[in-house]
């Protein structure tokens, strides 16, 4: 355990002295103003829903970024062999770079918090969707951080892995629009399956034990897939 | 303390080391010498848990290294081929990182990590970060990372490449403090170093080990000691003193230099023979001395010369 939050602690210092946190927080402040203004500008109504569903698709892009060179450059720098032969489990090595990666997540996420405190100024929010809101928004960096960080164990080339950690959620996003293209025996298998309608039930203020479910799982299965992925290097 | 036993390591058709066996006790150095490309930094990366083994059984410290992994890197300090740091951590941040994760009681971290700064040189370089290193600093944070949980066992893989000569004996003369009292492992290609420190040495060439003895045992690789005599002047020319000395019993072959040198090759030591000689000639003997085969001839007599 201990072990874990010497990770988790070193991770985020790594994101705070380099410039690529900062640029992170800066894209992504920018983006969620650009949201925000289109969405107020458009429909006219005191709402974020426009805003936090293009922020959450905006996710999959941003998110590969942040992780890919956690462990591509690990290989790369020969400081996986330093992290193989200390006794430290992997778990806590997947674990401690995870919850550091979600951590930034969150910092991003709370700048965005600015909006809202915008919005109360000139409207009424219902401030019980914004926080569901919030919370897809979370969980989606969760999941999101787990599959980028499989991608990461994949190669050494940091590059490589953002895009191929892109390409691996885009396909959850699409699912979504191909359900009504496939039919009626494969559309509901499709839906259970994609990410867009499980955040829906959050942006609508509803907490569903399924969706929490669907996050929690799809975290798991990439957390998993890493461990094994670095199991695996081992051998090679 | 460690024990290696028929150790293989296959990738694909490719076999990196072959039936490696070798065992060294505590307090020895073992220096570990053969060609670029033998197997070095596999078995070295298989006795740290870092590789598994495709066949055979390490034990390190009392562990089975593939049955208890944990143990046994609890108990050995590494530094592997290229030293691996952060770029972007100071020595500080970058050394309290590496004592939590080699589970360094907190309250023992920064004494621990002073004194292992100090014993490598690089007190006073705390804040500087990591990136900006010259390759020799980098080389001390490596080896400062290996000592900082005062391991049992130390395996240092190249530890002086990168090194200006001072910095070479400095680390040198840690690895001999160090030695007193756990048992250290260096891998090396310069043989000095070995002949300098190591009490035992391992020779490995294409995937499998060649020699493997005490230092002196293995330098006899390199053939039979010469000896050089050089006779005073009241001696005759030099052509008939190499006569005189090739004539003696214990002499296998004489081969007179330029300078007046005789050098001597014989199995057993034909010094009371030349003396002896010399005395009954009426010449003055100016100087005789044995020259032992050093770990260059024997390393190069075991892998060949092509292969160094």
């Amino acid at each position: 355990m201990s072990g874990m939050w010497a990770i988790y602690r070193k991770e985020l210092r790594s994101y705070f002295v380099s410039p690529l946190a900062y640029a992170f927080l800066c894209a992504f402040l920018f983006l969620a103003g650009v949201f925000f203004y289109l969405g107020i500008a458009l429909t006219g109504e005191a709402s974020l829903r426009v805003m936090l569903g293009n922020l959450s698709i905006s996710l999959i892009f941003v998110l590969p970024m942040l992780t890919m060179g956690h462990f591509s450059e690990e290989q790369r720098g020969g400081t996986l062999e330093l992290l193989m032969t200390v006794p430290l489990s992997l778990p806590s090595l997947v674990l401690g770079k995870w919850l550091a990666s979600w951590t930034l997540c969150g910092v991003m996420l709370t700048g965005t918090l600015l909006f809202p405190w915008i919005l109360s100024w000139y409207g009424d929010p219902d401030w019980g969707i914004v926080l569901t809101s919030y919370l897809g928004l979370a969980l989606s960096c969760g999941a999101f951080c787990a599959a980028g960080l499989f991608a990461s164990s994949l190669t050494e080339d940091a590059v490589a892995a953002g895009l191929a950690g892109i390409l691996m959620l885009l396909p959850f996003w699409l699912m979504g629009s191909a359900v009504r293209l496939v039919g009626e025996t494969w559309g509901p298998r499709l839906e259970k399956l994609a990410l867009l309608p499980h955040l829906r039930d959050f942006n609508r203020g509803i907490v569903d034990t399924g969706d929490l479910a669907w996050f929690a799982g799809f975290t798991f299965v990439f957390l998993f897939l890493t461990f094994r992925s670095l199991e695996s290097r081992r051998w090679r | 303390m460690i024990e290696a036993r028929k150790l293989t390591k296959r990738y694909g058709d490719l076999t990196a080391i072959d039936q490696v066996s070798f065992s060294v006790d505590k307090g020895e150095v073992l220096g570990f010498i053969g060609p670029n490309g033998a197997g070095k930094t596999t078995t070295m990366r298989i006795l740290t848990g870092f590789l598994p083994a495709t066949e055979g059984v390490a034990i390190v410290a009392g562990h089975d290294v593939f049955a208890s992994p944990r143990e046994v890197k609890r108990a050995v300090g590494y530094l592997p081929e290229t030293p691996p740091l952060y770029r972007e951590l100071t020595v500080g941040q970058y050394l309290r990182f590496v004592a939590q994760l080699r589970e360094v009681p907190a309250k023992e971290t920064l004494t621990r990590i002073g004194s292992v700064m100090e014993r490598v040189g690089l007190t006073g370089w705390e804040s500087r970060i990591l990136g900006s290193l010259s390759k020799g600093y980098r080389q001390r944070v490596g080896i400062a990372q290996a000592l900082v949980h005062d391991p049992q066992v130390l395996i240092l893989d190249e530890p002086t490449s990168g090194l200006d000569p001072a910095q070479n004996l400095g680390i040198r003369r840690l690895i001999g403090e160090l030695a007193s009292d756990r048992t250290v492992v260096l891998s090396t290609h310069i043989l000095r170093e070995v002949e300098a420190v190591a009490s035992r040495v391992v020779v490995i060439d294409r995937s499998r080990i060649v020699a493997d003895g005490t230092l002196e045992e293995v330098c006899a690789h390199g053939g039979d000691p010469t000896w050089r005599v050089q006779f005073g002047s009241s001696a005759s020319d030099t052509a008939e003193q190499a006569v005189a000395v090739g004539d003696l019993a214990a002499v296998a072959r004489v081969h007179p230099r330029a300078d007046g040198v005789l050098e001597v090759r014989a199995p057993a030591d034909p010094r009371v023979e030349i003396s002896k000689m010399a005395a009954a000639k009426g010449w003055e003997i100016a100087s005789l001395e044995a020259h032992l085969p050093g770990l260059e001839a024997a390393f190069l007599s075991l892998v060949g010369e092509e292969a160094a």
